[in-house]
This record gives C-alpha cells, sequence and structure tokens, in this order.
C-alpha cells in the first residue's frame, strides 16, 4: 500500500509542481504572489473541455484521439497564456511603481473577477470531461497505475525539464535571471524588462493550463471554484521548495503531493487539506527560504 | 421640527410596509441555486413555480396572488442563516427548503423563533424533527430509516460480512453513514469508517486504505459529485467491489461522471419511482411540459408548497400558529399519495426501497 500510495501522491504532486512553476516565476521577477495563477489553471481546465467538444463535434476525435488531445492541450495552452498576458497589462503593470501591497490586491480582485466570470459564463453546476480516452490500468508488483497517471508525472517532469533549461540556456532565459537579480541594472544594459515579464507570464499561464485540462482527464470532473485550492496549495509547494526557484517548485510540488497522500492514509483522510500546511509551517520554521531557496 | 419630521417618516415607512404585506402572500423557496449542487436547487424551484402557476391560475390563495421568495444558501450553512433572515424580514407566510440538512437545522432554528412554518423536501438528518420545533415539517423520510432499509438490503439480500463506510463530513452525509453503521450493528463487519472532504476530487489514497481491507461492499454517505468520482476511481485502482449509497447520489450527473460503465451495478436507497404512482401523472406531464425531466426531488417540492398552501387556505389567516397546527392536524393528498405528518413534523410512511444503476440508468430494483 505504501507504494500505491506514493504513486497516487506523485501524480497530484506532479500537477501541484506545474501550477507552482507560475507563481515561483513571478515571484522571481516580480517578487509579487500571483493569486490570479490558480484561476488560470481552472481556466485551462474548461478551455480542454470546450476544445475536445469541438474536435468532438468536427470529427476530429473519430479520426484521432490522440491528436485530439494534443491540439486541445495546445491551444488552451496559447488561450491561458494570452490570459496570462492580458491580467499582467492591465492589473499589473501599471501598479509596477505602486507599493507592494497594490498589486497584490489587485491579484486577488482579478481571481474573484475570473472565478465570476466562469461562473456566469459556463454555469455554476459542474462540467464533465467527455469520457473519450478508455483508460488501460497496469498493474505490477500488486500496485495498478493507469496510463493516464504515467502520462502527468512524464509531462510534468517534461515541462519543468524544459523550462529549466529554457531559463538557464537561452537569452531569453538569461535576461529572465538579469530582470529578476536587478530590473534597473538589467534595463540599463539593455534588456526589455517589459517583454521579459510578459514572457514569464505567457510561460507560467502555458504551464498552468496544461496542469488545468491534465486534471480536467484525470478526474473527469470540473467546477469554477477548483483553482482556488489548487492555486493556494501550489504556492505552498513553491514556498516549500524556496520560492523563485524552479527544480524547487517542482520538488515542493512532489513532496506535497506526496506527504498527503501518505498522511491522508496513515493519519486520516478526514483532514487531507490540512497536511500541506502543515508541511509548509514546519518548513518554514527550519528552513524560512525554502528547501532550495538562496540564502540572502 | 425635525423630530417630528422624523418621526412622521417612520410612521409612513411603517405604513408602506403594511400596504405591501397585504397586496401578495409570499412563499420562502430556499436551497442551492448557484454552487455545485444548483441543480437541486433548480429541481425545487422549477416544481415549486409549477404549483404556485396552478394556484394563481385559480385565482391565488385567500383572495391573493401568490409571490415566490427565491433564496439562494449555496449548500452553505452561514449562507443558509443569512437566506433564512431575509426571508423573515420580508415576512414570508411560510418556507420551502432547504435541501441540505446541514442547511435546514440552522435555518430552521430562526423560522421558529419567528414563527413561521418550514416544509423541507429533501433534508433526512433526524436531528432536523427530532429537537422538538413546532412548525418545522418534511415531505422525505429521514436518514435512520433510510438507513435501515439499506442495512436490511446489504446484510438479507447481498448478504456481504465485510464493509467500509466513507462519509462526507457533512450532517447528512455522516448522519446517512453513522444510521448505517448503527442499523448494521453485529451481522457484518465494518472494516473501514472514515470521511473525506466535500470538494475535494483526489479520493485514490482512502480508497487505496480501503482495498487492502477487502471488504464486500463500500457505503458511501454523501452527493453525487463525490459520489461519482469515488466510483469512478475506485475503479481505477481496480477496487470492484459493490458500491452503495443514499438518495444524495440519485442524479445523472453521478452515472456521467462515474460513466456509465463504472457506474454499472450501483445500489442506493430513494423513495419509490414517481413514474410508477398514478397519482404523480398530472404533475408529471406539467413538469415536462416546461422544464424537461424531473430531478430526484421535483415531485417533493411540489407537495411541499402544495400541502403549506392548502394549510394556509384551510388556516384562513397568515398568522403563521394557526397555519402550524393546520399542518399539524390534516391529512393531504399531493402527487405522491397521501401525506399525514406526526407530531414531530416526519411523515408517518416513509417508504424507502432499493434502487440499482443499469445501462446508464436507475432502476427500482428491490423492495424490503
Amino acid at each position: 500500500m505504501f507504494f500505491q500510495q506514493i504513486l497516487n501522491g506523485v501524480t497530484v504532486g506532479g500537477v501541484y509542481a506545474l501550477i507552482a512553476l507560475g507563481y515561483t516565476m513571478v515571484y522571481g521577477i516580480l517578487e509579487l504572489i500571483n493569486f490570479a495563477h490558480g484561476e488560470i489553471y481552472m481556466i485551462g481546465a474548461y478551455l480542454g473541455i470546450i476544445f475536445i467538444g469541438i474536435f468532438t463535434v468536427i470529427g476530429l476525435t473519430q479520426y484521432s484521439i490522440p491528436l485530439a488531445i494534443l491540439l486541445s492541450f495546445i491551444l488552451s495552452a496559447l488561450f491561458c497564456s494570452a490570459y496570462g498576458f492580458t491580467i499582467e497589462k492591465l492589473a499589473y503593470k501599471p501598479l509596477r511603481k505602486a507599493p507592494r501591497l497594490s498589486p497584490l490586491i489587485s491579484a486577488i480582485g482579478v481571481s474573484i473577477f475570473l472565478q465570476n466570470y466562469v461562473m456566469l459564463t459556463q454555469g455554476a453546476t459542474d462540467k464533465v470531461f467527455p469520457h473519450i480516452l478508455e483508460t488501460t490500468k497496469i498493474e505490477f508488483f500488486n500496485l495498478t497505475i493507469t496510463t493516464l497517471q504515467v502520462f502527468i508525472i512524464i509531462t510534468s517532469l517534461l515541462l519543468t525539464g524544459l523550462l529549466h533549461l529554457y531559463v538557464m540556456k537561452t537569452k531569453t532565459g538569461k535576461a529572465m535571471r538579469a530582470v529578476a537579480q536587478d530590473k534597473v541594472m538589467a534595463s540599463l544594459l539593455g534588456i526589455n524588462i517589459d517583454r521579459i515579464i510578459s514572457v514569464t507570464f505567457i510561460i507560467g499561464s502555458g504551464l498552468a493550463a496544461v496542469a488545468g485540462m491534465m486534471v480536467a482527464m484525470y478526474y473527469g470532473l470540473v467546477n469554477y471554484s477548483i483553482g482556488y485550492i489548487a492555486g493556494i496549495k501550489a504556492f505552498a509547494a513553491a514556498v516549500l521548495g524556496g520560492i523563485g526557484s524552479i527544480p524547487g517548485a517542482m520538488l515542493g510540488g512532489f513532496i506535497l503531493g506526496i506527504v498527503e497522500s501518505l498522511a491522508a492514509s496513515y493519519l486520516s483522510s478526514e483532514y487531507k487539506d490540512a497536511y500541506a500546511f502543515v508541511i509548509l509551517i514546519i518548513i518554514l520554521l527550519i528552513k524560512p527560504r525554502g528547501l532550495l531557496g538562496k540564502s540572502q | 421640527m425635525y423630530r417630528k419630521f422624523l418621526l412622521i417618516l417612520l410612521i409612513l415607512l411603517v405604513f408602506s410596509g403594511c400596504a405591501k404585506k397585504s397586496d401578495v402572500i409570499k412563499v420562502g423557496i430556499a436551497g442551492p441555486m448557484t454552487g455545485d449542487q444548483a441543480k437541486m436547487g433548480m429541481d425545487f424551484r422549477n416544481a415549486v413555480t409549477v404549483a404556485v402557476e396552478e394556484w394563481n391560475e385559480k385565482g391565488g390563495i385567500l383572495g391573493k396572488k401568490i409571490e415566490l421568495i427565491i433564496g439562494d444558501d449555496q449548500r452553505d450553512p452561514k449562507q443558509a442563516v443569512a437566506v433564512a433572515n431575509k426571508f423573515v424580514n420580508q415576512d414570508v407566510v411560510g418556507v420551502i427548503g432547504h435541501f441540505n440538512s446541514s442547511c435546514s437545522i440552522p435555518a430552521s432554528d430562526i423560522y421558529n423563533r419567528a414563527g413561521i412554518p418550514m416544509i423541507t423536501p429533501a433534508s433526512t438528518n433526524p436531528q432536523l424533527t427530532d429537537r422538538g420545533y413546532k412548525g418545522v415539517f418534511r415531505v422525505c423520510g429521514r436518514d435512520d430509516q433510510q438507513g435501515n432499509v439499506a442495512a436490511q438490503f446489504v446484510t438479507s439480500k447481498l448478504k456481504v460480512k465485510k464493509i467500509a463506510i466513507i462519509h462526507d463530513k457533512t450532517t447528512y452525509g455522516q448522519g446517512l453513514a453513522d444510521e448505517f453503521k448503527k442499523a448494521i450493528g453485529s451481522s457484518a463487519e465494518v472494516v473501514y469508517y472514515g470521511g473525506i472532504v466535500q470538494g475535494d476530487k483526489d479520493f485514490k489514497t482512502v480508497l487505496t486504505v480501503i482495498k487492502t481491507k477487502q471488504p464486500e461492499l463500500i457505503f458511501f454517505g454523501g452527493i453525487y459529485p463525490e459520489g461519482g468520482l469515488l466510483v469512478k476511481q475506485a475503479r481505477e485502482i481496480a477496487l470492484k467491489t459493490p458500491f452503495m449509497s443514499g438518495d444524495g447520489v440519485i442524479d445523472p450527473k453521478f452515472i456521467e461522471i462515474a460513466g456509465a460503465k463504472d457506474a454499472e451495478g450501483t445500489y442506493l436507497t430513494f423513495s419509490p419511482d414517481p413514474n410508477n404512482i398514478p397519482t404523480a401523472k398530472a404533475f408529471i406531464e406539467n413538469y415536462q411540459k416546461k422544464f424537461g425531466e424531473l430531478g430526484p426531488y421535483s415531485i417533493y417540492a411540489y407537495d411541499a408548497i402544495n400541502i403549506m398552501l392548502k394549510a394556509i387556505e384551510s388556516a384562513g389567516t397568515t398568522d403563521g400558529k394557526v397555519i402550524i397546527d393546520k399542518l399539524y392536524s390534516m391529512e393531504f393528498s399531493g402527487a405522491l399519495g397521501k401525506i399525514k405528518f406526526d407530531n414531530k413534523g416526519d411523515v408517518t410512511i416513509a417508504p424507502y426501497v432499493v434502487w440499482i444503476t443499469k445501462g446508464g440508468k436507475f432502476i427500482e430494483y428491490w423492495k424490503p
């Protein structure tokens, strides 16, 4: 049972990790906790359902289901990137010189707005992801894992790896790191700060959209309020791993998922949501900058 | 001068209040109109609308038109209390609602204090009517009756020996699970008993624990979104144990969430199929013409409002006390058949049967 619970935890952890990346990147550059990020994830889940619906109507799912799902992922990520880009331009950029609390309040406002916007346009009831994909179980050593779980774990690891490479190896990535270290100096050296910030929001939102659509496929159920708790937990994961650090966000996500899973099975499942925050408090007491956070 | 003016203004306000009060008879309808259980609230609202339209066509009640006041409790007990206070302030004569037991119970405190009768079409927790309040009624059954029927079915028909029980920690879900556990007694072993969080989507951890206990049946006390996910995720981890739950799960969404294939063969306790009740035929036709398919509690909401209106009519007044007396003493014939309340406010006959999911539909399956 122990290993089965680890498997369950890693799957959920992969999703937390993907959302946590968005928090950590934005915090690294703007020192802003983007509370609207959980909502982007929720919108990603809805868009996934909408695109799969469209592809079913035009008959693409009959032709090739994997292609339809892949296209839905890409489109949903693109749309969410547009959301992220727009939110930054409308709600955060005008406040860049304001006191730090102002953009934070603006972020909470955006979060409330997006939740209600989705509730009004998509309805308040749960939306069910169409059962187009037959889940196959893989059984080995008394463990059961579905192909979808494998897909989630691999995708989240792969995307985190790619992001890490992007930030470490490319020119834009280098610019991002420079802006994170010192905005004024970076702009003096000819880095277009607005562009870098936009890129950060675009990448973070795209990753959240992927996480959202994976969750929609995995649980098969989506409603307008899923972004809140997922966002808070991913934020906890980001802080746990060391906010601002990309490998840290991934580590934090997986730790959170596994701890939650094990605590729910060996202690009590009734307080499942509380364990994430208990871990967060313990880590903050021992290592205030998180597991992989840089000391100042 | 200023003080006099204020006094006149106050008197005017009082009169304007009175003038409005006598125009119509207000009846409150409360339930989750938005949120993840919004469908249940809408079912209430639609059924009550059908009834009120019928009454108003016949000229209303006590010579006045009936006006519906809708209260959205979002399945949240705090919100339910706010709705109850709103109803009291708006001089509602009677209340139909709420849906969740966890909302009906705190709201009933307020109705009781204000002397307003309430009839719930769906709250089945025993506590609601066990606290000795005058004026709290329900047209549905009670969880102890429901738990008994479920236990009878499990021990005499399925003959299982090891049972796992899950609940969603709400008044309704945990109440039903507890009643079921009590009714099972020593005739089967309860190998697992635990709660999940309502609104959560990931139950694989709980199910993995349950799998190691090898139960022959999983009983769930809760509502359909969690019910559907539990069934789906149980099958995903190759836990093929039969699944049983109560009336909170009987909604087409349950099958949609679990998938028709995985939902196949799940049991639930509920009242008999209204399509087999001859007195319900007229209502069903009328409802389907206006709103489409009936919800599981539409017919209860319809009977609840009719009973309330009949009691007001025979009371001949909007005084809550007289209406409540009438509700206790009268016998009503509604779409569900004859309904009479006992001195607690429960229906004297509460028939529960076991349903099964077959081919993506709920079918009546077993009678105690």
